[in-house]
């Protein structure tokens, strides 16, 4: 690709050299020189020449004023003729300046091509290097949030078998046993985050209210969340939806908010209409998202949050939703205040 | 006084030869009458531009020489001409006929002061079809006045600085003799 494109620009040079070449060639041998080469241009300035001189001799008193034209003339003609004298060498100079001109372009565009290839290959390399880093980071986590339920597992199984060699009670035996269910469990959640995330569907579209739609939600899930207040503004639209997936994608909006804000949480959801487009912007009050990941916000595995806090990927789950409803999720603005995101629906119909 | 000179000359294009004569130290030399009758020059003399014979004289290491200027007035139908001798002197004078023209052109030109008995000469005749007037005119012209910078508008300033450069009066014909003159 790279190759191409420098191959594009080496051919774009070139022409355009050509270009310049055949334009000021044009130029210059197109006008004054061709004048002077040109037989009837000559012929016609003698001939005004003759005529001064016939008129001198028809009307003597005006011999001075015709005598002025005929110098006149006489200097236009013979700068032509020493143009005309000149003109081989005028184009063999002109010749070699734009041969120059054309070395010195295609040493630029060759300098150019190099330099991008040059920055490219550093590109290459940074964007390898970023790749493997988040690959490694994601590794750390995958390992931890394995690690964590099974050496669980593992230690209340020894604990459940110790037990029973002890004679324990049905109870006890029962304890050990669920707590062993719970981090199998834990590990069950795990995967079916990334199952969700590998095997997300088409979403099934239906015209739904979305103002009932922020309402339910704010009432479902009024207390999820305990450091956060839902509240809905009010408004209605009518949008083509899938309400199961769009809930999840206020449910991972919320979960980010939760984690972010202080005791007096505040999630606020407002209906913005704007011609045929909907959108609805969900702003918190929270301690805004690092500068530094603002760019990537979007992207799988990137999180503030520790290793096996959360695997960063409900963001980029979400955005993919509402990319799959025509739609987009953006982040808006992101400070010490707070941090928006705008839910934009799809236009057309289901 | 004026002595008879021998000319062992070894001329090109099988021209006449100059003659020579000295008077006071100073060596004079009278060019052929078929230099203005060479088809080139005859035919630039009649172009309204002045053409320039400029005669080179080397003996040994020095370097010496003259100019003649001939213009056809096309006006008054008569020529100017000029001749600048080795010592700067300046003759000017207007001649109506090919006739006149002829005899202003073999007149003796003084090129160079020499006391030695015998010289070796170098001549170089070089004519020019126009002269550094006029070339300064029309390099002016072209760079100022109109010229190419019309047309090419705002590049048009490195263009008429390249062509203006490269006006130039470049011989178009030149002669050459080589003499051996016993002076005494």
């Amino acid at each position: 690709m790279t190759r191409t494109r420098s191959l594009v620009t080496l051919l774009a040079a070139v022409a355009a050299a050509a270009l310049l070449f055949w334009y000021v060639l044009h130029q210059v041998s197109g006008h004054w020189l061709d004048v002077a080469l040109r037989p009837e241009v000559r012929q016609a300035l003698e001939r005004s020449m003759e005529d001064q001189k016939q008129l001198r001799r028809l009307d003597p008193s005006r011999r001075e004023v015709y005598r002025q034209r005929f110098e006149e003339t006489q200097t236009l003609l013979n700068r032509i003729e020493v143009l005309r004298m000149n003109r081989e060498a005028m184009l063999h100079r002109f010749e070699l300046a734009l041969v120059l001109v054309f070395s010195l372009g295609a040493l630029l565009a060759a300098v150019t091509i190099w330099m991008r290839y040059r920055r490219a290959q550093e590109r290459e390399r940074a964007e390898y290097l970023e790749r493997v880093t988040s690959l490694q980071e994601t590794a750390r986590r995958h390992a931890h949030e394995i690690k964590g339920p099974l050496t669980a597992a593992r230690l209340e199984l020894e604990r459940f078998s110790d037990l029973a060699r002890r004679g324990a009670s049905e109870q006890e035996l029962g304890a050990a046993h669920d707590s062993v269910g719970e981090e199998l469990e834990r590990l069950a959640r795990f995967t079916r985050e990334f199952s969700s995330f590998g095997g997300m569907g088409s979403p099934l579209l239906r015209r739904e209210s979305l103002g009932q739609l922020v309402e339910e939600f704010c009432t479902t899930f009024a207390s999820a969340w305990p450091s956060l207040r839902l509240e809905d503004t009010g408004g209605d639209a009518v949008v083509c939806v899938d309400r199961d997936m769009f809930r999840q994608v206020l449910v991972n909006l919320c979960t980010n908010s939760a984690r972010a804000v202080g005791e007096d949480g505040r999630m606020t959801f407002s209906i913005v209409k704007n011609g045929a487009r909907v959108m609805l912007d969900a702003r918190d009050n929270g301690s805004g998202i690092p500068h530094s990941l603002r760019a990537r916000v979007f992207d799988p595995y990137v999180t503030t949050r520790r290793i096996g806090e959360g695997m960063g990927l409900g963001l980029s789950i979400s955005r993919k939703v509402m990319l799959d409803h025509g739609g987009d999720l953006e982040l808006v603005s992101s400070s010490a205040e707070g941090t928006v995101f705008r839910v934009t629906f799809g236009v057309g119909a289901c | 006084m004026v002595l008879a000179l021998l000319l062992l000359a070894l001329s090109a294009r099988g021209q006449q030869r100059p003659s020579f004569t000295m008077n006071g130290g100073v060596l004079s030399a009278s060019l052929p009458a078929s230099v203005l009758q060479d088809a080139s020059v005859r035919k630039q003399l009649a172009s309204g531009l002045t053409t320039t014979f400029l005669l080179v004289v080397r003996e040994g290491k020095n370097l010496s020489g003259a100019r003649m200027e001939v213009r056809y007035d096309l006006w008054d139908e008569v020529w100017l001409v000029k001749r600048v001798e080795f010592d700067g002197k300046v003759d000017r004078q207007r001649v109506a006929s090919p006739e006149a023209l002829e005899k202003w052109w073999r007149t003796p030109a003084r090129l160079l002061l020499t006391n030695a008995d015998r010289v070796v000469l170098q001549v170089d005749l070089s004519v020019l079809p126009f002269s550094a007037a006029e070339e300064e005119d029309a390099r002016q012209w072209i760079t100022k006045s109109g010229g190419v910078g019309t047309a090419t508008g705002g590049g048009g300033g490195i263009v008429d600085a390249l062509i203006g450069t490269t006006i130039s009066a470049r011989p178009i014909t030149s002669f050459r003799w080589n003499v051996d003159l016993a002076l005494r």
